[in-house]
């Protein structure tokens, strides 16, 4: 079946180049959208023909841009051109467009001639899918049409799950993202949770692994959304991520896993997810939105591991701007100084807040305490409580006491109190060798080795592309026999002659 | 709601109520009024519920909330708790808002705090449906969250001078178990930062308030304490330990030496 229709396509095809070349005589630089849906709709049917699904990640891959330059009319256009005259799924998709832009059809007469041969049978199922999530995008573009966009979605999505199709799952996995986006605009992102949970049963039961980490990701955003962190983590723990999922939705889940971890308090376990998010995430002009929110809480998570983030983050060009009350934040827990701490916080509250971090740097006061322990520590050999009191603001020289104490059990500092005469004395700085050494050297060479691990798996491996060396090792040995044989069937007539030709 | 239901729903709400309240009654009527709201299809609320039904509903749980915690049944605080986590989160926007709800989730968070699962409570402040900068303002919430402040801090006088500004009743129930954890916490970084403490100021530390607690917390934590120059001398503990690690090392290096393989 697919072959008959994929040679009736090339010879489609076919002829539509040439007559493009005939008429080529102006090549327009930037195709036009609807050429390039077009284009994009040929290469998910050779796709679907190859199973090669990487035909069909270069056609998701335009979808960003091609988003923005969609209208009614470049969709309406598409669907024209892509399906026969009394398709009925023609039909279904045309009804989600508004009838006005049909008027124009008489401006379009230089196009029309192109689509002369007549297409006779509808295109693969996959191609439906591809206009349906254009239809999405396009209705989510204005207000009034979410209502509509939501009942699209629906029905989208119920196709998809009756057709389960393999080939289709990297444009279910994008469908699944325009479907929560439809619900979050639509304001009931809630309400679509059972949905996404039932589709995810589905999808791991299907061994979709595309659809499974989409759906996956949707969920831990909706949850996080809610602040249900509880069940986010719960989630976390039920499911396995595919392994073979494509990067994007890797770094979405490790930065959910890094703000879970964070407000659980496994800062070194956030720290970890939210560098993996980091590296694995799309340039940084590409998907800037994504890349200062990682980094937002990655400066959060260093400052709670008592770490101070490297100055060239906050020159970066795209960070710059948004990190501006981080750095400050930066600042008063590098210098210790609770005062400009409290100042800081006061004054960025409501960008903390609507980032979601605000009670995350609350946690912070405790970080700039012993930082400025650590400081006076270092700089006086013996001091007394009150001047410690004095210096880093704190209420009493009770509390100073006890603080203090806590610093020393916790191995912030070094020394002791002697209460008697209300000082504290600072004892020397621990040599630099020690089983810490081998410890820290050993994290970095685990931090190597996961690098070296990790760039080894995300190398990709074309398909088929071991039947050419196969055949090539064919051919080989194919000819060794031959050789072989000559030197057997040689060797008894003469034996000086096919040493020297053979090798 | 049958009207069998709502009598005994009276009769506890009398009981919870009367000073002292009765407990042992309290627990009895709310067994069977658990089994009433389990009829009635009201414990676990299904869609569809009447509205006034559900807030009876909501009382009751958040009496025996109450009740349990007068009772120092955390256990059965906790059971409690979760059930009303369903009338708080799904139901917060249909159903009127309870003047318990923050009361007993604060209580929730001092529970927490007490059983020393700081994440925990991290997580569940994380998850309140409240405005972060509105928290100091919520007097139930605020207290736990400042508690919790000081704790990290190592600010114990602060902890110790807060524990009569209960904002209600039942927040003291914790009290005790707090001044445990807390002593516990102090007694360790003693161990750390001192060499010797006199007897006194180690008590006004501690917050004992009479030598003889002293001395037997004293004995609990193995301490030296010498009676005659009136001190307590704490033995270091670990001071060098310069022992090599060695399971450690032989498991990086069979680790490093697998990765090689791998590699190669």
């Amino acid at each position: 079946m697919t072959d008959v229709e994929m040679k009736q396509d090339d010879k489609a095809e076919d002829k539509k180049s040439q007559e493009e070349k005939e008429k080529a005589t102006p090549p327009p630089p930037p195709p036009s959208p609807t050429a390039e849906i077009k284009s994009n709709i040929a290469l998910i049917e050779r796709a679907v023909a190859t199973i090669e699904p990487r035909y069909t990640l270069r056609v998701l891959r335009t979808l960003t841009a091609l988003r923005k330059k969609l209208d009614d009319k470049v969709l309406q256009d598409a669907i024209e051109d892509v399906y026969p005259k009394d398709s009925a799924v023609k039909k279904a998709l045309l009804s989600w467009l508004p009838e006005a832009s049909a008027v124009d059809h008489s401006m379009d007469v230089d196009a029309a001639p192109t689509q002369s041969t007549p297409i006779t049978s509808d295109p693969v199922p996959e191609c439906e899918i591809y206009l349906r999530l254009l239809l999405i995008h396009h209705l989510l573009t204005s207000q009034s049409t979410y209502p509509k966009a939501l009942e699209l979605a629906q029905e989208t999505v119920a196709k998809m799950q009756v057709l389960n199709r393999r080939s289709m799952d990297p444009l279910a996995a994008r469908v699944w993202y325009a479907v929560e986006r439809t619900y979050e605009l639509a304001g009931e992102l809630a309400d679509a949770r059972p949905l996404f949970l039932a589709a995810q049963r589905t999808a791991s039961l299907r061994h979709d692994d595309e659809t499974q980490a989409s759906l996956i990701n949707r969920l831990l955003r909706s949850y996080l959304h809610y602040s249900l962190y509880d069940q986010a983590d719960k989630l976390v723990s039920k499911t396995t991520f595919p392994a073979s999922a494509s990067n994007a939705q890797y770094a979405r889940y490790h930065y959910f896993i890094g703000r879970i971890k964070m407000v659980q308090l496994n800062y070194s376990a956030a720290h970890a997810n939210l560098q993996q998010a980091i590296r694995r995430a799309p340039p940084p002009k590409v998907a800037p939105g994504f890349y200062q929110a990682v980094h937002k809480l990655f400066v959060v998570v260093e400052l709670l591991m008592g770490d101070i983030p490297d100055r060239a983050l906050f020159r970066h060009p795209v960070l710059e701007k948004a990190l501006e009350g981080y750095f400050e934040i930066v600042k008063a827990v590098r210098t210790g100084s609770l005062s400009q701490f409290q100042t800081t916080l006061s004054k960025h509250a409501a960008l903390f807040e609507a980032d979601k971090t605000y009670t995350l740097i609350v946690r912070l006061r405790q970080n700039v305490i012993k930082t400025g322990i650590r400081r006076l520590s270092l700089s006086y050999s013996r001091i007394s409580l009150r001047d410690i009191c004095v210096k880093l603001h704190l209420d009493s020289e009770e509390d100073a006491e006890y603080i203090v104490g806590k610093a020393i059990r916790d191995g912030v500092i070094e020394g002791r109190i002697v209460h008697e005469k209300g000082w504290m004395e600072c004892g020397g700085q621990k040599s630099g060798y020690g089983p810490e050494v081998a410890e820290v050297f050993q994290r970095r060479i685990g931090y190597c080795l996961e690098l070296h691990n990790q760039s080894v798996k995300a190398m990709r491996y074309p398909l088929n592309a071991h039947r050419k060396e196969l055949a090539a090792a064919e051919g080989a040995r194919e000819r060794e026999k031959e050789l072989a044989k000559e030197i057997q069937e040689g060797g008894d007539l003469d034996d000086d002659e096919p040493l020297g030709d053979g090798f | 709601m049958s009207s069998q239901l709502a009598s005994i729903y009276r009769d506890l709400k009398r009981a919870f109520e009367a000073r002292p309240s009765d407990l042992k009654k309290c627990g009895q009527l709310l067994a069977k009024l658990k089994v009433g709201l389990i009829e009635a299809g009201l414990l676990v609320p299904q869609p569809g519920a009447n509205l006034d039904d559900l807030v009876v509903a909501r009382d009751i749980l958040e009496i025996g909330a109450f009740a349990s915690i007068r009772a120092k049944d955390i256990p059965s605080f906790d059971r409690y708790f979760s059930q009303l986590q369903t009338f708080y989160n799904d139901y917060g926007s249909s159903l009127p808002p309870s003047p318990n709800e923050y009361p007993i989730r604060g209580l929730n968070l001092i529970r927490l705090l007490t059983q020393n699962r700081i994440a925990d409570f991290h997580t569940t402040l994380e998850s309140l449906p409240l405005r972060a900068d509105s928290i100091s303002s919520n007097p139930y919430i605020s207290h736990p969250v400042n508690l919790e402040r000081w704790l990290m801090e190592g600010s114990y006088s602060k902890v110790w001078n807060a524990r009569e500004e209960a904002p209600k009743e039942e927040y003291r129930f914790f009290v005790d178990s707090l001044m445990g954890t807390i002593r516990n916490e102090i007694a360790s970084c003693e161990e750390a930062a001192y060499a010797s403490l006199p007897l006194k100021d180690a008590a006004t530390l501690l917050f004992f308030t009479t030598q003889s607690e002293l001395l037997k917390f004293a004995q609990e934590r193995k301490w030296q304490v010498n009676l005659v120059a009136g001190t307590i001398t704490f033995t270091k503990k670990g001071e060098e330990r310069a022992e090599i690690p060695k399971e450690k090392l032989i498991s990086s290096s069979l680790a490093y030496a697998r990765e090689l393989e791998m590699i190669v």
